[in-house]
């Protein structure tokens, strides 16, 4: 059993088929849910520095009767689309932006949602030019001194340092089709093997899915998807992470900022220390 | 100001390891290498070429003699994710230990200029100086102790990012680590990071680049993805110098490139001027 309640039923699915489910085209993005728990969504653009990254969506809507701050990975639907949101790839400025209104929800005490869905950072020249590395690990850091609640979804793919740097958060959960790695498997297979086209066995290695994170204790609840995956139907999808999500947030609401902020930091302390892992993982420090 | 004298061998007591192996020709220049003369000038060539140092080394550069007093050297690596191919992760980790390595990052306490540090130094002939649980777990513990003691800390990287063979429990280390630099931040510590030659990926997206300082050293390849990745991505045709320690300083992303001979007496006169 989970920490949290329900495990969802054992899958027939081999690891590269939940991959394949969790880059789906078809699959919901940030938006389909944003949308759907929040209609009234304002998108808030920009990092106030020098530019928009369309690869994160962020803004506020009414949540459960209360003003929320929702993040997001966004990739495209169309071809256009795709190109335009870089396949949900952020640059240094997604993160920038991400804590500025990060800052904007501490200021007005809305509590923030995150939704990851990346295959990583872009790995591009002009992403090392204007400092990707520098801008993951300040936002990082930053999180741990949010003086709100985070709650983060993994919606689809949680790929890297480009994930993480969404994914600092007092609870994380994941929908059951989604990824979430160190890198994601053609990575993998490129380091370890020097061969990209490994990837089916470095995601067997990877223990990747979230049935994987959960034994691990690294995320706290698996949301079940639709039988079919959540693309058959995005309302059922979008119906069981808003009760996930709002069910974590209703814990976190209540708690005193110095208990959330010391938490948070405990949290990803100790979250190696496998005291939550099933026993095939440790404990072992 | 008065430096104590640099330690002449780079060899920590105790140590299997040999001294650090060198090509026989400089990577730089091609001149045949004089060891003992290298030795001498901290491993640097004559024509600027930096080799790259091992732990071990690095804290004999960085440490006053004798006063080096290793941490949680004990903390050993485990293969959680149980990882067989290509090559069984516990075999490669328990070859790595025989050999007299002991995970890509060692840390410590010891004087700099008769000054007391906290001193962490990445190893790259560990799996490539991959961020692991062990090696996030001693630079956690160490940043602690720094922001609780007030002493400062200083960090050496040489690091692929994170180790692939830990999954996503290596991943969880940025934050862990991350979240130990905002300690050292929020206490008013000092923290000066020293990137050099390779520090990528993981690494580099958290504490190395989070430095109140951040010192590279000449022609280190500094960055967040490396550039074979960035090419077979992009198709992109990347400039000479792409990512160099230079590249980082004219990008803002360094305060300063110092060649290892000046790197001991700049720390010693940062150590003077933030108390």
């Amino acid at each position: 059993m989970t920490r949290h309640g329900r495990k969802p039923d054992e899958s027939t699915l081999s690891v590269w088929q939940v991959v394949e489910l969790a880059r789906h085209p078809e699959r919901p993005y940030s938006l389909d849910y944003i949308r759907r728990l929040a209609p009234d969504f304002i998108e808030l653009h920009g990092d106030r520095l020098s530019a928009d990254d369309p690869a994160l969506v962020g803004g506020v809507g009414t949540w459960h009767g209360r003003t929320t701050m929702f993040l997001g990975h966004q990739k495209g639907r169309t071809l256009k689309e795709r190109v335009a949101r870089n396949w949900g790839m952020m640059h240094p400025e997604g993160y920038r932006k991400a804590i500025r209104l990060a800052h904007h929800a501490a200021k007005f005490h809305f509590p923030i949602v995150s939704m990851i869905d990346t295959p990583g950072a872009y790995p591009g020249a002009g992403a090392e030019e204007r400092g990707i590395a520098a801008a993951i690990a300040a936002a990082i850091m930053e999180w741990f001194r949010i003086p709100v609640p985070i709650v983060a979804a993994v919606i689809g793919e949680g790929g890297s340092g480009g994930a993480l740097g969404m994914g600092v958060a007092d609870r994380v959960i994941m929908l059951e089709n989604s990824i979430y790695s160190v890198a994601s498997p053609e990575a993998a297979a490129s380091i370890v093997w020097r061969d990209n086209t490994r990837k089916v066995e470095a995601a067997e290695q990877l223990q990747l899915t979230s049935r994987d994170l959960l034994a691990m204790g690294v995320v706290e609840e698996v949301v079940p998807e639709p039988k079919g995956s959540a693309r058959i139907d995005y309302d059922v999808a979008a119906a069981a992470l808003d009760e996930s999500l709002h069910r974590h947030m209703q814990a976190l609401l209540t708690q005193p900022t110095e208990d959330l902020l010391q938490h948070r930091y405990e949290r990803f302390r100790y979250i190696d220390s496998l005291i939550h892992a099933e026993p095939q993982f440790g404990p072992k420090i | 100001m008065a430096l104590a004298k640099p330690a002449a061998e780079l060899r920590i007591a105790g140590s299997k390891l040999p001294v650090i192996p060198l090509p026989t020709n400089c990577p730089g220049c091609g001149v045949a290498l004089d060891v003992e003369s290298l030795r001498k000038h901290n491993y640097v060539c004559d024509c600027g070429h930096h080799f790259r140092l091992g732990a071990d080394a690095w804290i004999a550069l960085i440490a006053d003699r004798g006063s080096w007093k290793e941490r949680w050297g004990d903390v050993r690596s485990h293969d959680l994710l149980n990882w067989k191919v290509p090559k069984p992760y516990q075999e490669v980790v328990e070859q790595l230990l025989e050999d007299g390595l002991n995970e890509a990052v060692r840390t410590g306490t010891c004087t700099l200029a008769g000054r007391p540090i906290w001193l962490a130094a990445f190893d790259f002939r560990f799996v490539g100086g991959t961020l692991s649980i062990v090696a996030g777990e001693r630079l956690a513990r160490g940043m602690e102790q720094a922001a609780s003691s007030g002493i400062p800390y200083v960090l050496i990287s040489a690091s692929g990012g994170a180790r692939m063979q830990e999954g996503v429990l290596a991943l969880m280390q940025l934050a862990k680590v991350n979240a130990a630099v905002g300690r050292l931040h929020s206490a008013g510590v000092p923290y000066f990071s020293v990137l050099t030659d390779p520090t990528f990926g993981g690494t580099a997206a958290s504490l190395a680049l989070l430095g109140d300082i951040n010192i590279a050293e000449p022609g280190a390849a500094i960055g967040f993805t490396g550039p074979r990745v960035i090419k077979q991505a992009t198709y992109a045709d990347l400039p000479p110098g792409f990512q160099s320690a230079e590249f980082q300083l004219a990008h803002g992303q360094v305060d300063l490139v110092l060649p290892r001979t000046e790197l001991r007496h700049l720390l010693a006169h940062l150590l003077e001027m933030y108390p």
